[in-house]
């Protein structure tokens, strides 16, 4: 392995650690338990909408529908607890379920509607925040009661529940994308559609599945984030789907399929979480935060770009 | 019985048409390939080799006309269709995908489970190691070298790709190997190699090969028949013993006219 390989590798992980040593060296706040663990809770959602974005990439595809799919989730879910009086596990469940019919909704638009996934769940994404404001009549749907935000608040034993959540999610995926024929039949769609197609794969089930799992994955994702601040917000997770692609993005996910895993997603989303904790710490302005954001995406994804042309020897067409 | 089915030939092409809108790619196409023979396909480009090609690996759906697969008629309404039925193509261009290692490859659409209960179709996790042992099996039997199965495609030479993706379908195909231009984009060497690779494959194991080719001194040597297509229609049905590479160049550029023969 030459020093290429393992600079492109750990690239993100590098500038994570950078990162964590730049504030802890800048910040007395930063490496205290209750704040790295503040940091797990608060980017579940993000972590767990990540691992079906990148699901979703790793396709070819894109899903730009997540953040408004969170949301609508999580009003219904919350509506039919307080307005309906429905059992939480059941509203729970019937939240996810709409979270994965939505997902079918984008994937059947991919898949038989031949529309381009980035048209398609951008059309979602205009639907699914509608509909959001039309359920909440625009308003927020509060007092969820306290079984509903044990998801978001409690603790499993010591460790809170979002952090128990988001780390099953992960460990599964990785297990469906290392060692299933589902996980193979995802890498070679992204690689190459047409020739996973000849070779007797079932492109048009998978895609589908996969759209699936992500809109189930941002369902999941907005149940924590609604219990985690008590209340359903009409304009909750507006731009989760960006956050989720820049994760996937600065973890090595390529746009273009094929490319990429789990656990580098999952530590692009580790990055974007710890940046901007970070930089609350240190008491940056939330406008310059966002610029911020901007340019470490931009640095970390030329920087592994430049490795990987090192490791190749020639830029490859 | 017994008889018939050893007179039968493997593939029949009876009378195939395909027309895309007001275009007709083929008009009319008809030839026997016998078990165990190497036939050409050959034509100049927009002949119609590779739209018969993809008809008869289950890609398109003819207009009219129809073959069969040691007398059976065919019906594919999927390539997975023509997959099952025992006749694997390598496409030019779309052999093998770069992402996914050579035993992966290799399996790809045929994997094999770890557990043949409900769990474990429905999760199906791959059994790997068998899948990798059996590839390094199966491509040393070929003579196909590569470092490892577990080698990403992408980092392999054209002629190791291509040798992998014949090798994929020698492995699965029980009847017909179709090779779409499997030289074209070959140094001298791999081709070499590639067509050492068909002749043994005939010899040994008596595999039967429809070869799309623009090269025709590739064509001239592993060929028994030559089935030349110019323009959507079916020109010449020659034995490589009963004619010339002149010949079959004139029938290609319509130099020389009709002439069809079983």
């Amino acid at each position: 392995m030459t020093i290429a390989t393992i600079l492109r590798r750990g690239t993100v992980l590098f500038v994570l650690i950078a990162l964590v040593i730049f504030f802890s060296l800048n910040s007395d706040r930063f490496l205290q338990e209750r704040n790295l663990v503040n940091i797990a809770v608060q980017n579940a959602h993000i972590i767990i909408v990540t691992v079906g974005m990148t699901l979703v990439m790793l396709s070819g595809g894109i899903d730009l529908s997540i953040g408004s799919v969170a949301a609508l989730t999580g009003a219904v879910a919350a509506g039919l607890i307080v307005q309906n009086s429905v059992p939480v596990p059941l509203a729970m469940l019937l939240g996810l379920a709409l979270g994965f019919a939505i997902g079918l909704i984008n994937g059947w638009m991919v898949v038989y509607g031949k529309l381009p996934p980035f048209v398609a769940t951008l059309a979602m994404l205009g639907m699914a925040r509608g509909l959001t404001l039309v359920y909440t009549n625009g308003r927020p749907i509060a007092n969820i009661g306290d079984e509903f935000t044990f998801w978001g608040r409690g603790t499993i034993g010591p460790i809170p529940t979002p952090i128990v959540v988001w780390v099953v999610v992960v460990i599964v995926a990785i297990l469906l994308m290392t060692r299933t024929r589902f996980g193979l039949h995802i890498y070679a769609i992204g690689g190459n559609e047409e020739t996973a197609r000849l070779a007797g794969v079932p492109v048009n089930r998978v895609k589908m599945l996969t759209f699936g799992i992500s809109g189930f994955l941002a369902a999941l994702g907005g149940l924590l984030l609604t219990a985690r601040v008590f209340s359903a917000q009409p304009q909750a997770a507006v731009g989760l789907e960006l956050d989720a692609i820049t994760a996937a993005v600065l973890g090595g996910v390529s746009l273009f399929g094929g490319v990429g895993n789990i656990p580098g997603a999952i530590i692009g989303a580790l990055l974007v979480g710890v940046l901007g904790n970070g930089m609350n710490l240190l008491r940056v302005a939330s406008y310059p935060q966002q610029v911020i954001q901007g340019v470490v995406l931009v640095l970390a994804v030329t920087i592994d770009m430049y490795t990987k042309r090192l490791e190749r020897g020639a830029p490859k067409t | 019985m017994l008889k018939m089915t050893t007179d039968l030939p493997l593939l029949s092409v009876r009378n195939i048409t395909k027309a895309f809108g007001a275009v007709q790619a083929l008009q009319g196409i008809s030839f026997d390939i016998a078990p165990g023979e190497v036939v050409a396909l050959v034509g100049d480009n927009g002949a119609g080799k590779s739209t018969l090609v993809k008809i008869i690996s289950g890609l398109y759906k003819a207009s009219s006309g129809e073959f069969a697969l040691r007398g059976q008629t065919c019906h594919f309404e999927t390539p997975a269709d023509a997959l099952k039925a025992g006749i694997e193509t390598v496409y030019q261009d779309l052999a093998l995908i770069d992402q996914l290692d050579v035993a992966d490859n290799v399996y790809l659409g045929r994997e094999v489970l770890r557990g043949s209960g409900f769990l474990g179709r429905l999760f199906g996790v791959l059994n790997r190691a068998t899948m990798r042992r059996e590839t390094a099996a199966a491509l040393s039997q070929l003579h196909i070298k590569i470092p490892a199965p577990t080698m990403p495609v992408r980092m392999m030479s054209g002629g190791q790709r291509l040798a992998v993706a014949i090798g994929r379908a020698v492995t699965w195909g029980r009847e017909l190997l179709i090779l779409d231009e499997p030289t074209a984009a070959l140094g001298v060497e791999e081709t070499e190699q590639v067509l050492r690779m068909i002749e043994e494959l005939r010899q040994k194991q008596r595999m039967t090969f429809m070869i799309i080719s623009h090269n025709m001194q590739d064509v001239y040597r592993v060929a028994d028949k030559i089935v030349i297509l110019r323009q959507g229609r079916h020109v010449a049905t020659l034995r490589k013993t009963e004619t010339t590479l002149e010949e079959i160049v004139a029938y290609i550029t319509g130099a020389k006219q009709k002439r069809v023969e079983r």
